[in-house]
């Protein structure tokens, strides 16, 4: 167990990508971010930039249109890298489900590795999820048993 | 032998020191927006992750203007540290900052040559500051070499608070706070994706974090000479103008770049050209 | 060799060679006679170096005396001539107030038979001979560089009538006039090395005879008369205010009681007026920004060996004799148009514009050297013309190979050359970093300079602005350079030998002067400043520069020991470190690239700027880059410029006629 190693588990960096959701999901995310909730305790920090971030954060239901953005922002993302879908709809569609607009969830494009319920999620699901997710990290890196 | 044992202790410790500095910045910034905020190693936390993270770049140029970025600012650090010629210490720090912006140029990216551009207008900025404080240090004390404010044991403070109040203000923008963000910033802001940064990425934006490090400490080591006997004062008033650029960056808004070359030039300039002036005519009455 | 021959060789030997390559119409034929005499040029100036200096020379024939006051007639007549055919009254009249004074002066007053008496014609120093090196080599080399570079640009022109010839022809004559100029001591003689050098000038610009090229010609032209005129006004003044003796119209003698008799300041300013105008300094920069019309070789000699340095050369000979005053004034024109011209260059657009601005400033800069007077500042003067000229020479050529390559002079087209020609950007971008940036002798010339600066606090805040302004405006043009999309670019280079020849030299060059700078002064430096102001001190201690305390000028009790100090070799070898090596060994895999970030809308893969617009058209990635328009602007710009500079001259003149009636 490296120093790099435990880093990468205490400093994951976020990417918040927007399908065609109804925006509740990402209100929640970004409400992660307010003072209630704090996540940078965590080194949790919004980046707004795949080269620069470690976990994808996905929300709403991935469309056509949005599926070749959602492919190539998730290969500007160096390795190790997490992908959360957020949302009943970033997880299998939702109440989009079957649109004829509508892939479905984000798994039809990207690999997903923890699927957050809720519509819409709560913070407190979400700082949830990216705990598991740092906990899969760990993982996979070595961290963790 | 003796100076180069200085020099690599100062080289080693230097990252170190500005690490806990990023830190301290980080958790004092969360604790004034009413949050509880990273551990206080937070900083060396991001940069083993991006140490570890794989390499992806745009392009090869980008990288070596990375790699000139840090090696001179590890240059003007030890030229800090073994009390050389300031003037030329200030011109290696103006090179430092133009083969940052040369990384940002070299890819054909926008959001990188918005940053790049605008680190120009920083450097715009700043420079004239930093080249007038080695000229005011001179009016004061006939050198232009550190060696000779260290000997010196009236502080540059006395005669020289306009200069001061003008290096705060470079300060500002050395460490990328608001008012003057404009190029890239720190966490917490957002500047056009990440400006300059964006093409930057994994073990690379380590290497620039690492030069950021170096960067902070020789900033507030220049303020240091302010009060340069005894030095602990000048540190505390280096810490000091450390924990005023917290507060400016959290009570004000982002500026837009032609806004900041007009301040600086307008008044951080007038500042330091009122103080040698007055230098001059007091030696010229005397 | 003995005196008379090598400098034979240094002025008639280029004449000769100028009116051989004239005669002769064959391509190669011609390049060989050029390459010869830029051979025996760059060796007999090295033969300079062995000379027992300081020593006079005086032809013992008188006939020189009278072909050059001929031909100095049929010069002004030539203007005259030129003046009524292109109907530019400005050249009339400033020929006129040159040629009516002479005539009066000479024929009139009689002066004619007095002036043959002036002794010595010929002063070899060891100014004058770092002038003649710099000329002799950078120069040459330049020609050389003309030989392929003019069969290039007619082959794009289509020219029916090859008129590579008369383009040489006046080339190598220009080399010859300025060596002459340099060497001379008889004020007669260099005002006829002089306007020599003026009508190459204009013959060279206006070299393509297109009504641009004609008109910036004629300005050039004019411009320069009226540093002819005061030259001749000078010339009188000194003879008939002195009573009809001719001992004041010898450059040594006025230099050496120049701070004793106050009358000579006068002419002392009118001379300094002269070398300023062709040094293009503001409000006269037009003439130089006018000359880049013409094909490239003659910009890379006008900015980096010959011309601009003659005005330069000049104020710097002149420098002892200013007094104080007048020498603070000329420092604050100088650093006036070193900032006014940095600031100018953030918004041109085009390179051999930017190229042309910054030339100016650095002649501002080494002007306003000049009038510090004090022996730092003067050194740093000699420092700044060796490696501006080495420098300048280098990227003019590089500019020029460069639209040869694109066909083009705007920055904007010369995105992404590094991948389309790596060797030319490769050169060309060290010369720009040579230009501003440590540890090559431009930056050592600056630092120098600043740390020289502290007797004038107005110059040294003009100096301070202007170096930030100068990294300005060479980053934002290595950006356009460097800007690459990789495996994009087709390659289109190709360069012969005449090309590579010299920017290879001047490449290798910029790197062993700017190493050996500390042995170079040691040596050779120290002499030339000593032949200006007489040294007291050594600036040099092993590989390094220390600048002493200078305790004699304005230094406080407690200022003991060093003033500043910059290690050369080791600011080189952190250069290598930073640079060098990572260009040598930095590799990435293929697997490493990755696209832009283009907020996902990248189409395709790495090798691409494409993305996909509205309604999912591809449409190419453009970027521009960011010219300052509004706050730098000519336009904007211009009016204060002029009015600041007019009323520094103004000024200057003041004090000179005060002090001396």
């Amino acid at each position: 167990m490296g120093i790099i190693q435990t880093s990468q588990v205490k400093s994951p960096w976020i990417l918040h990508f927007c399908n065609s959701s109804c925006n509740g999901c990402d209100i929640e995310v970004l409400a992660c971010l307010t003072p209630l909730y704090d996540v940078e305790r965590f080194g949790i920090v919004n980046m707004g930039n795949p080269k620069h971030a470690d976990v994808m954060v996905v929300t709403g239901p991935v469309n056509y249109r949005t599926a070749r953005v959602l492919k190539n922002l998730y290969n500007q993302i160096p390795d190790p890298k997490m992908v959360i879908a957020v949302g009943a709809c970033a997880s299998t569609g939702g109440v989009f489900h079957n649109c004829y607009n509508i892939l479905g969830g984000v798994d039809k494009v990207i690999p997903v590795d923890v699927y957050v319920p809720g519509c819409a999620a709560r913070p407190e699901a979400i700082i949830d999820g990216v705990v598991l997710a740092l906990q899969k990290l760990s993982k996979a890196v070595g961290v963790a048993k | 032998m003796n100076q180069v044992w200085i020099a690599i202790i100062a080289v080693v410790v230097a990252p170190f020191i500005g690490g806990l500095l990023a830190g301290i910045d980080r958790k004092l910034t969360a604790r004034l927006q009413g949050r509880y905020g990273p551990p206080i190693l937070q900083p060396f936390y991001d940069f083993f992750k991006l140490l570890g993270k794989s390499k992806i770049a745009t392009n090869r140029t980008q990288f070596i203007w990375l790699i000139a970025y840090l090696v001179f600012m590890i240059t003007c650090l030890v030229f800090l540290v073994l009390q050389q010629d300031l003037l030329l210490l200030v011109f290696l720090l103006g090179f430092a900052g133009i083969s940052f912006v040369l990384a940002g140029f070299s890819t054909k990216s926008p959001y990188s040559h918005f940053g790049a551009n605008r680190e120009l207008m920083q450097i715009l900025s700043y420079e004239p500051i930093l080249l007038l404080f080695a000229l005011a240090v001179y009016a004061q004390n006939g050198s232009f070499m550190i060696s000779s404010i260290m000997e010196n044991s009236t502080p540059l403070l006395i005669s020289l608070w306009p200069v001061f109040i003008a290096l705060v203000i470079a300060l500002t923008i050395k460490m990328r706070k608001s008012p003057f963000d404009i190029a890239t910033s720190h966490h917490g802001h957002q500047e056009l994706v990440k400006g300059i940064m964006t093409e930057i990425s994994g073990p690379y934006y380590a290497l620039v974090t690492l030069t950021e490090w170096y960067e902070l400490v020789l900033v507030l080591g220049l303020i240091a000479l302010f009060w340069s006997n005894p030095l602990w004062v000048g540190i505390l008033i280096a810490l000091g103008a450390f924990i005023l650029e917290l507060l400016i960056d959290n009570v004000n808004a982002r500026l837009t770049g032609g806004l900041m070359v007009r301040i600086c030039w307008a008044a951080a300039l007038i500042l330091c050209v009122l103080n040698i002036l007055y230098i001059y005519f007091m030696r010229g009455v005397a | 060799m003995d005196i008379q021959g090598m400098l034979a060789v240094a002025i008639l030997l280029p004449v000769v060679a100028a009116v051989l390559v004239f005669l002769i119409r064959q391509y190669q034929l011609r390049g060989l006679i050029v390459i010869v005499t830029a051979v025996a040029l760059i060796v007999n100036s090295i033969y300079f170096l062995k000379l027992d200096l300081p020593m006079n020379f005086t032809p013992d024939n008188p006939i020189w005396g009278t072909i050059i006051t001929v031909l100095d007639y049929a010069i002004l007549l030539f203007y005259i001539y030129a003046g009524l055919s292109l109907k530019n009254w400005l050249v009339l009249i400033f020929a006129l107030t040159q040629i009516i004074p002479l005539a009066w002066w000479e024929f009139g007053v009689g002066a004619s038979h007095a002036l043959e008496e002036i002794k010595p014609a010929f002063l070899i120093d060891n100014l004058a001979v770092l002038m003649v090196l710099v000329i002799s080599i950078i120069g040459s080399l330049i020609c050389v560089y003309a030989i392929r570079y003019m069969y290039d640009h007619e082959e794009h022109k289509k020219l029916e009538k090859s008129r590579q010839s008369r383009f040489l022809f006046w080339l190598v004559l220009f080399l010859g006039a300025m060596n002459g100029l340099v060497l001379a001591d008889n004020l007669m003689w260099l005002y006829f090395f002089w306007e020599v050098t003026t009508l190459c000038c204009f013959q060279l610009i206006a070299h393509d005879l297109t009504k641009e090229a004609i008109n910036n010609g004629a300005r050039a032209l004019w411009m320069n008369s009226i540093g002819g005129t005061a030259m001749v006004a000078a010339m009188i003044y000194l003879y008939n205010a002195n009573g009809g003796n001719i001992e004041y119209l010898s450059l040594s003698n006025i230099i050496a009681s120049g701070g004793v008799e106050a009358f000579l300041l006068l002419p002392v300013a009118l001379m300094c007026f002269t070398g300023m105008i062709k040094a293009a300094q503001m409000p006269f920069q037009n003439w130089l920004l006018g000359a880049m019309v013409a094909p490239t070789p003659v910009s890379a000699l006008l900015h980096s060996s010959t011309m601009v340095k003659a005005g330069v050369y000049l104020v710097i000979r002149l420098a002892p004799a200013f007094n104080p005053v007048l020498g603070m004034i000329v420092a604050v024109c100088g650093a006036f148009t070193f900032f006014a011209a940095s600031v100018l260059a953030i918004s041109q657009t085009t390179g051999k514009r930017v190229l042309a601005y910054s030339t100016i400033a650095n002649l501002g800069l080494i002007i306003a050297c000049a009038g510090l007077r004090t022996e730092l500042a003067i050194a740093a003067a000699m420092l700044l013309i060796i490696f501006h000229a080495i420098s300048k020479g280098l990227l003019f050529m590089c500019a020029g190979t460069i639209e040869h390559q694109i066909w083009s002079r705007e920055i904007e087209d010369m995105e992404g050359l590094a991948e389309k020609a790596p060797l030319t950007t490769f050169i060309t971008i060290t010369g720009m970093l040579s230009m501003f940036l440590p540890p090559f002798g431009m930056l050592l010339g600056k630092w120098m300079a600043l740390e020289a600066v502290y007797a004038v606090p107005l110059a040294a805040i003009l100096f301070v602005l202007a170096s930030a302004a100068t990294m300005v405006f060479w980053a934002k043009w290595l950006g356009r350079l460097l800007q690459v999309t990789p495996k994009l670019g087709k390659k289109i280079e190709s360069l012969s030998l005449s090309y590579s020849v010299p920017l290879w030299s001047l490449f290798v060059g910029i790197f062993v002067f700017g190493i050996g700078i500390a042995p170079l002064y040691d040596r050779f430096i120290k002499f030339a400043v000593d032949n200006v102001i007489p040294i007291q001190h050594a600036f040099t201690e092993g590989w390094q520069i220390i600048l002493p305390d200078a305790a004699t000028a304005l230094s406080l009790e407690k200022g003991v020991g060093l003033l500043g100090s910059y290690p050369v070799l080791p600011l080189f070898i952190v250069f290598a470190i930073a640079i060098v090596l990572p260009l040598l060994f930095v590799k990435l895999k293929p697997q490493e690239l990755r696209p832009i970030y283009l907020c996902g809308e990248h189409a395709g893969d790495v090798d691409t700027d494409e993305w996909y617009a509205e309604a999912d058209n591809v449409s190419k990635l453009e970027l521009g880059g960011y010219y300052f328009e509004s706050a730098a602007s000519e336009e904007s710009l211009n009016a204060w410029v002029y009015v600041i500079a007019i009323a520094l001259l103004v000024i200057m003149f003041s004090i000179a006629l005060g002090v001396s009636l």
